[in-house]
């Protein structure tokens, strides 16, 4: 409700210290990287302007632009992947325990961890047994000897204990998310589903995934572009390497920029980036709408 | 057939509960061992004796409670910010009659869909030529502005829904409207202000990127890149290391500890209203 009429000097003492501050510091940055993009500049010298060069080099000239993209991707694909096993623990925990509430939090521990933290951690577990790794150690007592790797140094599997460890730290994450949504459809439905003859499986297919579309649409489109922005975690972990195995987007708009010095074309990929979050966005959110259009 | 699938079902259970759990565990052992246990690799052996002094090491040799107290003025002012300054903005969206609100809002929300990295080049170089860049001002900045978007949205969604009546006698009565503001809006709103206040916190407390890029002074830094640092420049002692790592997530932990329901309903609660 609009209720109240204030003189317009009022509006602004309210509203213009948050809007400017806000979209100077985040609008205003991504104009000047689209501006930025178009030149050839090392962030010392006379910026040149070279128009669309540097997307030229980026789609046709540049071996890591486009398995990085790839990678990132693939990453927003996995950690889609990992929702319908969230969905499918909240569920049991909702029908099995009283209080899941607690058994959640425990597994949402990591969710609250600096990536640092994590990074490191998971570093530690990944290294070899000469170094005190844990997951070699494992691998050895259990008499699968062959099945131990240096983790984050071989080029074809350093990308996939990348992927895996995030999505450890997000498993509490979504599933609490999905866990709530299930808590908040009311028992009254489940009850009269009973008396028509829906229990258990029959319930969740009729009843529980209707519901939880929406939530379920929240959780996959937080994992698709927190994935697409993945950044802190490779950074931590290995910083692109080992020869550019682990490149994301953002990783490799970050090493352009800051170790290569090439400001033009790092912008070029931070446009990039910033095009793909928009447009990815657009379409998850149209598809479920339709979804969600056809279940009601 | 009933108790089978139920013994079932609680071993699955505990599944997640070693693997989310057992890491962290694992990390808390490791701190307490000598480089020799830790080379031996056997995982899941307790530590004869406990290595209390890699505490001591790690304390003493990196400077904990420098990046801890820069980590709680950051966070601190940053949150302090967000709080004051998206109420207000949401006050003017969920109550004022101006032509302009939706848009404003609009604008926020497209913000939450922009990538914080993409912002840190050109951050940096507005920074260098307005010569802020290596203080914290250069961190508290960002970060305010990328944690508005969804406090204005959490905090307008809660306003629409207190009644005007209130407001409306407060006029009656005389209240000029930042009166209002200040003596009814902002009391009435604690508790979306609470969920505010936890997402911003774990979110900024966490945050390494833009302070590792903007951040060169080792007395600047805060406790996520302090713990970096002292990480990749530390290699003698192997639980040292770990002792930090534990040191670095403690306060968190802790506060998860006392806090863990209002932190999970917080995230939630800011997840599925973004």
């Amino acid at each position: 409700m609009k209720v109240l009429k204030v003189p317009a000097r009022t509006i602004a003492v309210f509203v213009l210290p948050c809007l400017l501050l806000y979209v100077c510091l985040v609008f205003v940055p991504i104009l000047v990287s689209f501006g930025t993009s178009l030149l050839n500049w090392d962030g010392i010298t006379t910026p040149k302007f070279t128009g669309l060069s540097n997307f030229r080099d980026m789609f046709w000239n540049d071996p890591v632009f486009w398995p990085s993209v790839r990678r990132t991707l693939l990453y927003a694909v996995a950690s889609m992947l990992e929702i319908p096993l969230c969905l499918l623990f909240a569920i049991l925990l909702s029908r099995y325990l009283k209080k899941g509430n607690t058994l959640a939090s425990i597994y949402f521990t990591p969710v609250i961890l600096s990536v640092v933290i994590i990074g490191q951690l998971w570093k530690t577990i990944y290294n070899p047994t000469s170094m005190g790794g844990m997951l070699n150690g494992v691998l050895i007592a259990l008499g699968l000897d062959s099945w131990t790797h240096n983790w984050l140094t071989e080029p074809k599997i350093a990308m996939y204990s990348l992927y895996f460890v995030s999505l450890w730290q997000y498993f509490g994450y979504h599933l609490l998310i999905q866990y709530t949504g299930v808590q908040n459809i009311p028992d009254e439905i489940y009850e009269a589903a009973k008396i028509d003859g829906a229990e258990g499986f029959k319930a969740d297919r009729y009843i529980t995934m209707p519901l939880i579309v929406p939530i379920f649409k929240i959780s996959i489109v937080l994992a698709f572009i927190g994935s697409l922005q993945a950044f802190d975690l490779v950074m931590v972990m290995t910083a692109g390497g080992p020869a550019h195995a682990t490149d994301v987007i953002s990783t490799h708009m970050y090493n352009s920029s800051f170790l290569s010095l090439k400001y033009g074309y790092g912008s070029a990929i931070a446009t990039f980036l910033v095009l793909l979050c928009l447009t990815c966005t657009a379409i998850i959110n149209s598809i479920f709408n339709k979804l969600e259009r056809k279940y009601s | 057939m009933r108790k089978v699938k139920k013994g079932i079902v609680y071993v699955l259970f505990a599944i997640p509960v070693v693997t989310q759990l057992y890491p962290l565990l694992w990390l808390l052992l490791y701190s307490l061992k000598t480089n020799e246990e830790i080379m031996g690799g056997s995982f899941f052996a307790l530590p004869k004796e406990l290595q209390w002094h890699n505490y001591k090491d790690a304390y003493e040799s990196g400077s904990y409670l420098k990046y801890l107290s820069n980590s709680v003025i950051v966070t601190g002012i940053t949150m302090i910010c967000v709080i004051l300054l998206s109420s207000m903005v949401a006050y003017a969206i969920s109550r004022f009659r101006w032509r302009y609100g939706n848009m404003v809002m609009t604008i926020f929300l497209m913000g939450m869909m922009i990538p914080m990295q993409a912002t840190l080049l050109p951050l940096m170089v507005i920074f260098k030529n307005v010569d802020i860049l290596n203080t914290h001002l250069s961190l508290i900045l960002p970060y305010i502005a990328f944690s508005t978007p969804i406090s204005v949205f959490i905090l307008s969604g809660f306003m629409k829904s207190i009644p005007a009546e209130i407001e409306e006698s407060a006029f009656i009565d005389g209240a000029s409207i930042y009166r209002i503001f200040r003596s009814i809006i902002l009391p009435v709103s604690v508790p979306p202000m609470m969920t505010v206040c936890i997402l911003t916190f774990i979110t900024i407390w966490n945050e390494y990127i833009l302070a590792a890029t903007f951040i060169s002074s080792e007395r600047l830094k805060t406790l996520p890149f302090g713990v970096y640092t002292f990480v990749s420049q530390y290699s003698v002692n192997y639980g040292a290391i770990g002792a930090f790592l534990v040191m670095g997530a403690l306060p968190v932990i802790l506060i998860y500890f006392f806090l863990s329901n209002q932190i999970t309903k917080g995230m939630v609660a800011g997840a599925v209203k973004g």
